[in-house]
C-alpha cells in the first residue's frame, strides 16, 4: 500500500579504499625464530586450537569433561627455529565451551608445534569452573554401567540422520569423541583438520576384565577436503587410566590440485591409513 | 513449462517422509522437509499470497528435476532492484534450505505488518531460490545424509557428482579444488560444465544490472563470508563489504548470543575457486556474502531440528541487515527504521525524517 511520502534528499557516501596488498599463504617473515602475530580470525588460527583440543580431550580421558573452541583471542606463530627447518609453532589463547550443552566456559593457553613427520606437539594450559569431583563421579557410573552390561550395548547412527541423540546414546557420543580426538590430534596439520560429524555403529566388546571396549566406526568431517573419513577405532577405557584407541582410517588419496590439503607424513597420492597405539 | 503433479508428487514420498497436507498454514517450518514437500511447499505459497509471489523456473537439474525460485515482488509501476538467495548449494547442508522457507514465510507473514518488510519491498525484488542441488538432497534423504556434491556421472557412472560451488567460472580450477571426481571438491569437467550451475548463471547475467544483492547460504561454522576465495587480494568494495557483514553479524548475535565470525573465505575459512559467490561479485553483482550457519563442528550437518527455529531466527536479522543498507543505499530518502536492538549504519551521512501517510 504506497503511501505518500515527503522526504529529505539523504546523500550517502560511499567509502571504497584499497586496502594494503594482497597476503601472501605465509603473512609473516620466514626468518627463523621470529614470533610474528597472527590475526586470531584467521584459519591456521582457529584449526591450531581445534589441535589443542583434540589433544586435551584425548589425554584427560574423560567423557564428562569435552570441549569445543569457542574465540581464538590471541596468536602467533614462529617459523622453526636453529634446530628444524619448516617447523612451525603456534602460541595461542583462545576460550572454549562444553561439548555438546556448551553451557560451561574456559580458556586455554597453549603451543603447538607441527612438525613434518610425526604428530603435533601440544602443550596446553586450560582452566574452567566445572566441579572436578562432580566430572569424576559421572565418569565413574557412566563406566560402573558399561562395565555392568551383560549384553553389549550396540548402536547406530548418533547423532540420527535428523541431529538426534537419544538420551543414552550421548555416552555413547562422548567417548567416541574421547576415542577420535586421538585420531584427529594425530593426523591434524597446519593445512588440515578435522570434525567428529558422526558416530555410524557402536558396538560393545564384553571383557572379562575391569575394562570397558567399545568399536566405533566414526566419520571425520575433513578440512579443507571437504572429505568424510570413515575409520574403525577400537577404544579401552578404565577408569584413571589413559584411554587405548587403536584405528584404521579408510585411505584417502584426495589432494587439493594446489598442493594443500595433505596429511602430516604422507607422499604424493599414497594411502593414508594409520595404526593406532597398539 | 512444465508443473509437476503435485499429487504424483506427494505420492511419490518415501515411507520416511511426513504426510504433510498442502496447507501451508499448517507446514511445519521447525522440521527438515524432504524435496517433494518443498515442491508442494513452493505451489501453495504461490497459490495464497499470489500478489506477492511468484515461482519460476530456474532450470534442471542432471537427473531432469526442475528447479524453481520464488520471486517476492510487491506490484508497483516501479522497476525494482534484485536481492538474490539461493539455499541448498550442497546437499548435507539442511539447515539451508530451512532457512530459505523460513525467510520467505516470515516475509510473506508479516508483510501486512511490518513497515521495514514493505518498505524495501518497494524499490527490491526478493528472488529465493529453496534448494539448488535438487538431486543431491534427495540423495542425502534417501541414501547418503553426508552427500554434498550434485548427481552428475562420471567415468562411465562408476564415480558421481561435481561439487557446485566449485563449478562456477570464477578463477575456475585453479585453488582448493580437485580434477578428480571422488573428491568432494572436483570442480567438473569445466567451468559451468553442471546443468544446475548453467540455470543460476543464465538467469543471473540476464539480470545482473539490476541484481544489487547475492546471498548464498551453506552450514556450517558461523561465518559470513566476503569475496574472494580464491585470491586474498580483497575485492574493490571491501571495506564496505565488512563493515555491512559486521553490522549484520552484530544484529544476528543480539538475538540468541550466537557469534559469527566475518571476513574473506581465504583468510578465514579456506582457498577455492569457482564459487557462486566470488563468481557473482566478478560478474558485478556489489554485495556477494556466503553464510555458514550453525553450528561450529558439534553437530556440523546434522543439525538437529530444534535449532531450526533459532537458527533461522538470528540468520533472519542479518539478511534484513543487509537487504535494509542495500535499500537506503540505493533507495535514499525512505523512511528512517527505528527498530529497538539493531544497530545503526554508520556510512549514512544524514538521517532522514519521512512521513508516511498510508
Amino acid at each position: 500500500m504506497p503511501g505518500l511520502r515527503a522526504a529529505l534528499p539523504a546523500a550517502l557516501l560511499l567509502l571504497s579504499s584499497f586496502p594494503p596488498a594482497a597476503a601472501e599463504q605465509y603473512p609473516w617473515p620466514q626468518a627463523p625464530g621470529v614470533m610474528h602475530p597472527l590475526n586470531p580470525n584467521s584459519r591456521e588460527a582457529a584449526w591450531a586450537a581445534r589441535t589443542v583440543l583434540h589433544y586435551t580431550n584425548y589425554r584427560t580421558a574423560s567423557p564428562s569433561l569435552l570441549w569445543v573452541l569457542h574465540h581464538v583471542e590471541k596468536a602467533t606463530v614462529k617459523v622453526g627455529g636453529a634446530i628444524t627447518l619448516g617447523d612451525i609453532k603456534y602460541y595461542l589463547q583462545f576460550t572454549i565451551r562444553d561439548y555438546i550443552h556448551e553451557k560451561h566456559v574456559g580458556s586455554c593457553s597453549a603451543t603447538v608445534l607441527y612438525l613434518k613427520n610425526s604428530p603435533p606437539q601440544v602443550r596446553a594450559k586450560c582452566v574452567h569452573a566445572r566441579d572436578k569431583k562432580q566430572i569424576q563421579e559421572a565418569d565413574y557410573r557412566l563406566y560402573k554401567y558399561l562395565q555392568s552390561q551383560k549384553k553389549p550395548i550396540t548402536a547406530n547412527s548418533i547423532p540420527d540422520n535428523h541431529g538426534n541423540i537419544d538420551r543414552d546414546h550421548l555416552s555413547l557420543l562422548a567417548l567416541a569423541k574421547v576415542g577420535s580426538s586421538d585420531i584427529m590430534w594425530k593426523k591434524s596439520t597446519e593445512h588440515v583438520g578435522y570434525f567428529l560429524a558422526q558416530v555410524k555403529v557402536v558396538k560393545q566388546q564384553i571383557r572379562t576384565d575391569d575394562a570397558v571396549e567399545f568399536n566405533f566406526i566414526v566419520l571425520l568431517h575433513k578440512m579443507p577436503t571437504q572429505e568424510m573419513v570413515a575409520c574403525n577405532m577400537n577404544v579401552v577405557w578404565t577408569l584413571n587410566d589413559p584411554i587405548r584407541v587403536k584405528y584404521t582410517c579408510a585411505p584417502d588419496n584426495h589432494e587439493l590440485e594446489d598442493g594443500s590439503g595433505q596429511d602430516s607424513g604422507s607422499a604424493a597420492g599414497t594411502s593414508h591409513e594409520t595404526k593406532g597405539n597398539f | 513449462i512444465l508443473i509437476h503433479d503435485v499429487q504424483e508428487l506427494v505420492d511419490q514420498s518415501t515411507p520416511e517422509t511426513s504426510n504433510q497436507k498442502q496447507i501451508p498454514e499448517s507446514y511445519d517450518y521447525t522440521q527438515y522437509h524432504p524435496m517433494e514437500e518443498i515442491y508442494t511447499w513452493m505451489a501453495q505459497i504461490q497459490k495464497n499470497n499470489s500478489e506477492l509471489v511468484t515461482q519460476h523456473y530456474l532450470g534442471e537439474t542432471v537427473e531432469n528435476r526442475t528447479i524453481y525460485y520464488l520471486q517476492i515482488s510487491q506490484p508497483s509501476d516501479k522497476t525494482k532492484k534484485i536481492i538474490w538467495m539461493d539455499c541448498g548449494i550442497h546437499a548435507r547442508e539442511w539447515i539451508s534450505p530451512a532457512f530459505c522457507q523460513w525467510f520467505v514465510k516470515e516475509i510473506l507473514q508479516n508483510y501486512e505488518s511490518d513497515p521495514k518488510i514493505r518498505k524495501f519491498l518497494q524499490n527490491l525484488d526478493l528472488y529465493i531460490l529453496p534448494v539448488l542441488n535438487i538431486d543431491g538432497y534427495i540423495y542425502s534423504w534417501e541414501t547418503a545424509r553426508l552427500w554434498r556434491k550434485n548427481r552428475s556421472p562420471h567415468m562411465n557412472g562408476t564415480c558421481y557428482g561435481t561439487d557446485l560451488n566449485r563449478n562456477f567460472n570464477s578463477s575456475w580450477g585453479t585453488l582448493g579444488v580437485s580434477y578428480n571426481c571422488s573428491s568432494e571438491i572436483f570442480c567438473g569437467t569445466g567451468p559451468e560444465s553442471e546443468p544446475e550451475t548453467r540455470a543460476v548463471v543464465q538467469l543471473i547475467e540476464r539480470k545482473k544490472s539490476d541484481i544489487l544483492c547475492f546471498l548464498t547460504i551453506h552450514s556450517y561454522g558461523q561465518y559470513i563470508l566476503t569475496p574472494y576465495g580464491s585470491t586474498t587480494e580483497p575485492p574493490s568494495n571491501n571495506e564496505e563489504l565488512m563493515h555491512v557483514a559486521q553490522t549484520a553479524a552484530a544484529a544476528l548475535t543480539e538475538k540468541h548470543g550466537t557469534s559469527y565470525e566475518v571476513g574473506s573465505t581465504s583468510l578465514i575459512l579456506y582457498s577455492n575457486s569457482g564459487s557462486s559467490r566470488d563468481w557473482a561479485h566478478m560478474i558485478g553483482i556489489p554485495f556477494s556474502y556466503t553464510f555458514e550457519l550453525r553450528d561450529k563442528g558439534t553437530y556440523g550437518f546434522v543439525l538437529p531440528a530444534d535449532q531450526i527455529q533459532p537458527t533461522c531466527e538470528e540468520t533472519m536479522l542479518a539478511v534484513t541487515t543487509i537487504i535494509d543498507y542495500v535499500d537506503q543505499k540505493y533507495f535514499p530518502g525512505g523512511a528512517l527504521m527505528l527498530t529497538s536492538g539493531s544497530l545503526g549504519l554508520s556510512l549514512c551521512l544524514t538521517a532522514v525524517l519521512t512521513l508516511i501517510v498510508t
